[in-house]
């Protein structure tokens, strides 16, 4: 951080028809809400000056997103809740911003820091219920390891470590609601489709993944597991 | 009434390729109230490619602006939504209310580019709407036309129920309160047009018929020759300043406004600097207001300022100064989309490029100074040769050259001349950077194929038959340097295809509709481009493809598009021609005087420049 400079942390929705944008188009929209709601925003030095900002860990398209985070470095500071004012008045509703607070520069980047990840994944279909989900997933964790095709690409998950918490499963339904974290960062990053879609595989049942809402980011520190904000 | 298809559309969304292009909820989107009368406007290709039209922002500001109207938008669904769509039974929808296009009050579908008529073809069928205007019955939306091919809008016309011809902010409006009131009044569908045929710039395809001497005339009281409309003074309604802002990375993704419209340095393969005289500036003053308000309200980093020629702007130098100093540290660019070949464009082009050296864009046209007389475009070789050097010297590493191949009186001379011209602006480029810099000058070198367009002083002349640009593609690959040259060209059978619907009547129609039933659709996508569909639709239809693109006119020939008018008069467009022919060349009226091509006198309008008239000299 150049001296003088404020960094702003900012936690974003993507919900409704925003699920169905890329990680660019968010970022895109999101620097255009500050530049819309006139924040001093710092500017990169160099050939293509730019607003400073840093994004979170990507979602994938059709994918939503309960708490997102950016930051944005300001060059002065302007009060959180004003700035949270002015963000909210100048972004479409469902990126809607919730949040807003100042890091100190210490704090490591977004990407860097954030390695666990909570979801809701709606699952429905005719046979669908949660016993049979539940019993699949026993099942599909119990065997360890987790091979996942995407584009064209085996990648092999090692389950104890990817799921770092217990997988629970809603008892209503359908659709059944099954909360999964996941473990996110260099090794790859394990998305909670792709594992409720082997359960059903597994089980046979006639269903499918119809929603997948990303609820959290996680930061561990030390064995504390904490929010960005 | 739940009109509302969205729960429709989601379900298919997570099946097809970039479902961005139909959730609509984006920034800037306007969302009118229900019950007063209703447009949809549509792009007849995809969203990322249709978004950012200037032309349908400027109505879609208009038509929400006004109490009582609205406007919404639609798009061409591309072929994967297309085929869900047809699948589940979803018609065409808008994006703003997704409700059914079908229901609208008018459905205005701009005509961008010839390429684009089996898309329109697509929207009118998955919308559920009757190709043919004679099939439409009452409660179908009137299916309104308009843009650049509107001028030779023949063959389309059977498709639509009234054409526009010519600038539409004041007349999409006095269209939408005429058939809003003719609603109102109890009109029928064939009452309200035939009542509008007699609005200035409105032409309605169904109340004329063909003529004995080619061309159509009118069949009752319409008007024989349709007058284009124009604005006196762009600068009386202000560019749109809170468009749609997309969140898919669109063409043209930035905040735009249009600095002057017409251009009149009168080359004569441009069907633009002919039909959108005269030239038009917008103030300084009013420009930079509207840039930063537009700014502000859309949050964009960057802001086009557009025309035909901005550096032709009497007062651009000044409009740069004052947007650079209030942007100075905001990370917000200026861009201008095309230069003029001299030392001033290439100083107003450091003045707003900062430290971006992203590259510089030029158009010598052709390859020889004979050729370059012929159609008017008044650069030399030496400007071209110092521009370059001075963009080069300046810090630029990259320039791309346009050229075109088959323009009237063209020898191979003319195309070996391309090569020539290449190699010593390479070469001036090279000497121009540090000898340690030589490596990364890139020299982009983009090659069309002429299409003689309708009121343009060649509009007589045919197109070179496809083997013939072959060749010619030919010649120009062995003339070219060997190495730093980026070559590229477009393919011979899109710019014969496009020849062929440029340049036809009606009969085309019959084709372009058995094309679209034979599967040809996004014709302007290099990936679906296909003759195929075509050629058996001509063969279908009973036409000549090859005899319709290559057709020469005679001067005292009815041309298919005689009946519509820019307010260019045929006389000056023949002298224009025969000028071509001996190698003369015409000024530049909006600085150099008036050389009479009957615009301004036509349609009661005067050049204004920086705000002010100029008065015909
Ligand atoms: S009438 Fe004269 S001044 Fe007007 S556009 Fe034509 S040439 Fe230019």
């Amino acid at each position: 951080m150049a001296a003088g400079e404020f960094r702003l942390r900012v936690c974003h929705a993507k919900s409704g028809r925003a699920r169905f944008l890329s990680h660019l188009e968010v970022m895109r929209a999101l620097e255009r809400s500050s530049r819309r709601a006139a924040l001093p925003y710092a500017v990169t030095k160099g050939f293509n000056p730019h607003m400073k900002a840093a994004f979170g860990p990507a979602l994938p398209v059709g994918t939503a997103g309960e708490r997102e985070y950016f930051d944005i470095w300001l060059t002065q500071p302007v009060p959180a809740a004003e700035a949270l004012e002015r963000l909210r008045r100048s972004t479409p509703g469902e990126l809607g911003i919730r949040e807003v607070r100042y890091v100190h520069e210490r704090e490591p980047s977004l990407t860097a820091a954030s390695t666990m990840a909570r979801y809701e994944v709606a699952v429905g279909g005719e046979g669908v219920t949660a016993e049979g989900i539940a019993e699949a997933l026993v099942t599909v964790i119990g065997e360890g390891r987790l091979e996942v095709e995407r584009k064209g690409k085996t990648k092999v998950f090692d389950l104890a470590r990817s799921l770092p918490e217990e997988v629970r499963v809603g008892s209503t339904g359908p659709p059944v609601i099954v909360e999964v974290t996941t473990r996110m960062g260099q090794e790859g990053s394990l998305r909670p489709d792709a594992l409720l879609e082997e359960a059903l595989s597994r089980a046979a049942v006639d269903g499918a993944v119809v929603s997948v809402t990303r609820t959290d980011i996680l930061i561990e520190e030390e064995g504390v597991v904490r929010r960005p904000l | 009434m739940n009109s509302d298809l969205y729960q429709r559309v989601e379900a298919l969304l997570p099946r097809v390729e970039r479902p961005v292009r139909y959730i609509n909820s984006e920034w800037g989107a306007r969302h009118a109230s229900d019950g007063g009368h209703r447009t949809v406007l549509l792009y007849p290709d995809t969203y990322e490619v249709g978004q950012a039209n200037q032309a349908l922002a400027i109505l879609y500001d208009r038509l929400n602006s006004i109490e009582g109207l609205a406007a919404e938008r639609a798009y061409v669904p591309w072929v994967d939504m297309a085929a869900e769509m047809r699948a589940a039974g979803v018609p065409l929808f808008s994006l703003e209310s997704c409700s059914a296009v079908a229901d609208f009050d008018i459905l205005g579908i701009t005509l961008p580019y010839e390429l684009t008529y089996t898309n329109i073809l697509e929207a009118l069928d998955l919308a559920g709407i009757p190709l043919d205007a004679t099939g439409r019955a009452e409660e179908h939306p009137i299916v309104l036309g308009g843009g650049p091919c509107a001028y030779n809008p023949e063959p389309v016309a059977r498709f639509f129920d009234v054409i526009l011809i010519g600038e539409g902010e004041d007349a999409v409006v006095q269209i939408a309160t005429a058939h809003r009131d003719a609603k109102r009044s109890g009109l029928s569908r064939s009452e309200f047009l035939d009542n509008l045929a007699g609005m200035p710039g409105v032409y309605v395809p169904t109340l004329y018929r063909p003529a004995p001497g080619g061309g159509v005339e009118p069949s009752g009281s319409a008007p024989p020759v349709v007058m284009k409309r124009v604005l006196t003074d762009i600068g009386v309604h202000r560019p749109p300043l809170c468009p749609v802002v997309p969140y898919m990375d669109v063409v043209h993704d930035r905040f735009a406004v249009e600095v002057l419209r017409g251009c009149t340095r009168g080359c004569r393969f441009c069907q633009a600097g002919m039909v959108y005289r005269p030239v038009r500036e917008r103030s300084a003053d009013d420009i930079v207001r509207d840039v930063m308000e537009g700014l502000r309200c859309t949050g964009y980093d960057e802001v086009s300022l557009t025309s035909l020629s901005t550096t032709d702007h009497s007062q651009l130098e000044e409009v740069l100064r004052r947007l650079t100093g209030r942007l100075e540290g905001s990370g917000i660019t200026v861009s201008l989309p095309s230069l003029r070949v001299d030392a001033f464009s290439v100083s107003m082009a450091r003045l707003v490029s900062g430290g971006r050296k992203s590259g510089l864009t030029f158009a010598p046209e052709a390859g020889t100074q004979r050729l370059r007389d012929v159609i008017n475009k008044n650069v030399t070789e030496e400007d071209l040769i110092e521009t370059v050097s001075r963009a080069f010297s300046a810090g630029w590493r990259r320039v791309k050259l346009y050229f075109m191949i088959g323009l009237p009186t063209e020898t191979d001379e003319d195309i070996l001349g391309i090569g020539g011209l290449v190699y010593r602006v390479q070469q001036a480029a090279r000497e121009a950077v540090p000898a340690s810099d030589r490596g990364s000058v890139r020299i982009g070198v983009s090659v069309s194929t002429f299409v003689p367009k309708a009121h343009t002083p060649f509009q007589w002349e045919g197109q070179i038959p496809t083997e013939e640009i072959v060749r010619r593609q030919e010649v120009l690959r062995s003339a070219m340097p060997r190495k730093g040259i980026d070559l590229s060209w477009h393919d011979a059978e899109v710019s014969f295809l496009e020849g062929v619907v440029a340049r036809g009547g009606r009969e085309v129609s019959a084709a372009i509709e058995d094309a679209w039933r034979a599967g040809a659709r996004f014709d302007a996508w290099t990936e679906r481009f296909g003759l195929a569909p075509w050629r058996q639709a001509f063969a279908e239809a009973g036409l000549d493809p090859a005899a319709i693109a290559s057709r020469s006119y005679r001067r005292d020939e009815r041309l298919p598009w005689a009946h519509i008018s820019s307010g260019v008069s045929e006389r000056y467009l023949w002298l224009e021609r025969e000028r071509a022919l001996s190698g003369t060349t015409t000024v530049d009226c909006s600085f150099d005087g008036c050389t009479g091509c009957d615009a301004c006198g036509t349609l009661s309008v005067d050049v204004l420049l920086g705000g002010e008239a100029r008065g015909r000299r």
